[in-house]
């Protein structure tokens, strides 16, 4: 390369570098990552805990009440034939398949107490023993520790592991899970949102990377189902012959 | 003008007025190309992203313990001065005899995602951009080829019938490939068989991240963003103290929980009781049980990761296990052995049956 030459490129070297200096210092956009919007889940849609309140003893049931279920059923008697429609208790929904009989589980003459099918009279917080009459491989499940939810700590040796008994989860009286809302889709970086704008700065926003995958053609496929008359609504829901909860569980 | 430069090996060269300007530009425009590179660093908040302590903090493994006593105090502040909240952040070691075991029940999820924000609230996990360790795959009957799985969906209300719902989350693998391909050992597998990440090591290359076939873990391309009344004040060193932008993050187990005994959040937020947790080394703990009585499957098992993360269908027994099936077995006249149950003549399952 000739002098002449030579000398051109490094008159050109330095004004060049110096524009550039320029641009990226003053002029260059910031570091722009679509960052998407926060959501706001409620605290208490996913607080720990039994998934329902259960009673622990025969009071309250009517509301407004905070007496033992005996004082008003000294009066008030049931007879065991055949099923009335109820005066009080009319929030109970009953679909706990042909279990369908109040003096099944409740007894006649205690009416503080539930009865097996020998006789004998549980308290209420000793739900297990009444279900395993009917739901024996459930009831083993559960005993091992491979059915229902424990709390407390992981160790079975440590006191405090506790493992919910029966109706901590389930209403006795429906006892399958009703379907839940679920809680809002991800819109993490590399997974996507379908809701976002398609392009971000004259390019395909990241925020949908994936969401053009086939990935998700089932979601769209299956739209449609949802809006069909309230097939998995949760009122009629319990009216379903498979229930999540009752799987595996002998009848 | 007399000053005499080196310029070029030609020693000793006048300087001539073209000479010197065109010198003179050649070092200007390296000063801005070395001012150019380094104008990434105009971004950063020297008050925030840079403190001595942290700089020359050694790595995790070769702390001392007044090292580390340091390095939770600077955290704390760190914390405090971003968030205006005083956590209490500590350094949670693995028990000995413990190896976490993980077991989640395909026939009891139902979807609902409870876990993924159990998990996004007790982590501090950044809320916008969304970080989540948690992905719930809604898979279509009939497979378990996760390409047909879609983690966008959206119902009025979950289970769908025609579909069955996948929490995938870090499977804490026995042979993980994303601590292998660490290049800084930010990364590890701890005894009781968490792998673990020490945020202050961690260098952002991302082929962790690249590594693992769970696409368990996640980058913070920006600055976590957490609201300061949704801090989780209870901290661990190794789990989820807030994080700085550029590292890798991802489920630990709830380390800071499950090492003092307590049980995962995702595990207590569950509804349905389909997640279990436990110590796989005790055989009278949950998991084992499961291990011993369900079909647990692994995700993935052909990559030879050897996941801690186990999946079931909520059956009953194995038939060999089940007294059940073993009185119908032999009011059916069948005859129990070393190799299994033996058919009684004529019974045309004889030639098959050998369980």
């Amino acid at each position: 390369m000739s002098a002449g030459k030579t000398s051109l490129v490094l008159w050109l070297i330095g004004p060049a570098f110096l524009g550039v200096a320029a641009y990226l210092a003053l002029a260059s956009p910031p570091a722009d990552i679509p960052i998407g919007e926060m959501k706001i889940i409620a605290r208490d849609a996913i607080r720990g805990g039994a998934w329902r309140e259960a009673k622990v003893d025969a009071r309250g049931v009517v509301a407004g009440s905070d007496r033992p279920c005996s004082e008003c059923h000294k009066l008030f008697t049931t007879p065991p034939g055949e099923n009335k429609a109820l005066v009080q208790h009319k929030d109970i929904v009953m679909n706990h398949g042909m279990n369908t009989r109040c003096l099944n589980c409740h007894d006649g003459d205690d009416r503080d107490k539930l009865v097996l099918h020998d006789g004998t009279t549980v308290s209420y917080s000793d739900t297990p023993r009444l279900c395993s009459q009917c739901h024996g491989t459930v009831y083993r499940d559960w005993q091992l520790g491979t059915h229902g939810k424990t709390l407390g700590s992981w160790d079975v040796k440590d006191e405090k592991h506790r493992r919910l008994t029966c109706n901590e989860c389930h209403e006795p009286h429906s006892p399958a899970y009703r379907p839940m809302q679920p809680l809002p889709a991800p819109t993490t970086l590399r997974m996507g949102d379908q809701s976002l704008p398609k392009q971000h700065h004259g390019k395909e926003s990241p925020l949908r990377r994936r969401s053009a995958s086939p990935h998700d053609a089932p979601a769209h496929e299956d739209a449609p189902k949802n809006n069909e008359p309230a097939k998995h609504a949760p009122t009629e829901a319990p009216k379903e012959p498979a229930k999540p909860a009752e799987k595996g569980g002998g009848q | 003008m007399n000053i005499r430069i080196h310029e070029g090996g030609s020693a000793g060269a006048e300087v001539t007025r073209r000479s010197f300007l065109r010198t003179g530009t050649a070092v200007a425009g390296g000063m801005a190309a070395l001012a150019a590179a380094l104008s990434p660093l105009k971004d950063l908040n020297p008050a925030e992203e840079f403190s001595i302590e942290k700089f020359i903090q050694k790595h995790y493994k070769e702390m001392t313990p007044d090292d580390m006593k340091g390095a939770l105090d600077r955290i704390a502040r760190e914390v405090e001065h971003r968030y205006k909240v005083r956590p209490e952040v500590r350094d949670m070691r693995p028990k000995a005899g413990v190896e976490f075991v993980y077991a989640l029940n395909l026939s009891r999820c139902i979807g609902c995602r409870k876990c993924v924000y159990a998990c996004v609230e007790e982590n501090n996990q950044s809320r916008a951009p969304e970080i989540q360790y948690i992905r719930v795959i809604e898979m279509p009957r009939g497979t378990l080829d996760l390409e047909k799985g879609n983690h966008h969906y959206e119902r009025p209300t979950v289970p769908d019938a025609d579909h069955f719902y996948m929490p995938v989350q870090c499977h804490q693998c026995a042979n993980p490939p994303c601590v292998k391909v660490c290049p800084v050992e930010a990364t590890w597998q701890d005894d009781d068989g968490i792998t673990v990440i020490d945020y202050d090591w961690c260098i952002g290359c991302r082929y962790c991240e690249a590594a693992c076939p769970y696409w368990a873990r996640r980058f913070n391309f920006v600055k976590p963003e957490i609201p300061e009344a949704d801090i989780n004040k209870d901290m661990g060193y190794l789990s989820n103290r807030p994080r700085p932008k550029g590292v890798v993050e991802k489920c630990h187990f709830c380390l800071h929980r499950t090492r003092e005994g307590r049980l995962p959040a995702c595990l207590e937020a569950c509804p349905t009781g389909a997640r279990k947790f436990g110590n796989v080394l005790d055989p009278k703990s949950e998991v084992s049980q499961i291990l011993k009585t369900k079909r647990v499957f692994v995700l993935k098992e052909e990559v030879g990761t050897l996941p801690r993360f186990f999946y079931y269908f909520d059956e009953r027994y194995p038939r060999s296990l089940d007294p059940e099936a073993k009185q119908v077995a032999l009011s059916l006249g069948y005859t129990p052995g070393a190799g299994g149950w033996t058919p009684p003549a004529g019974d045309p399952a004889r030639a098959e049956v050998s369980r």
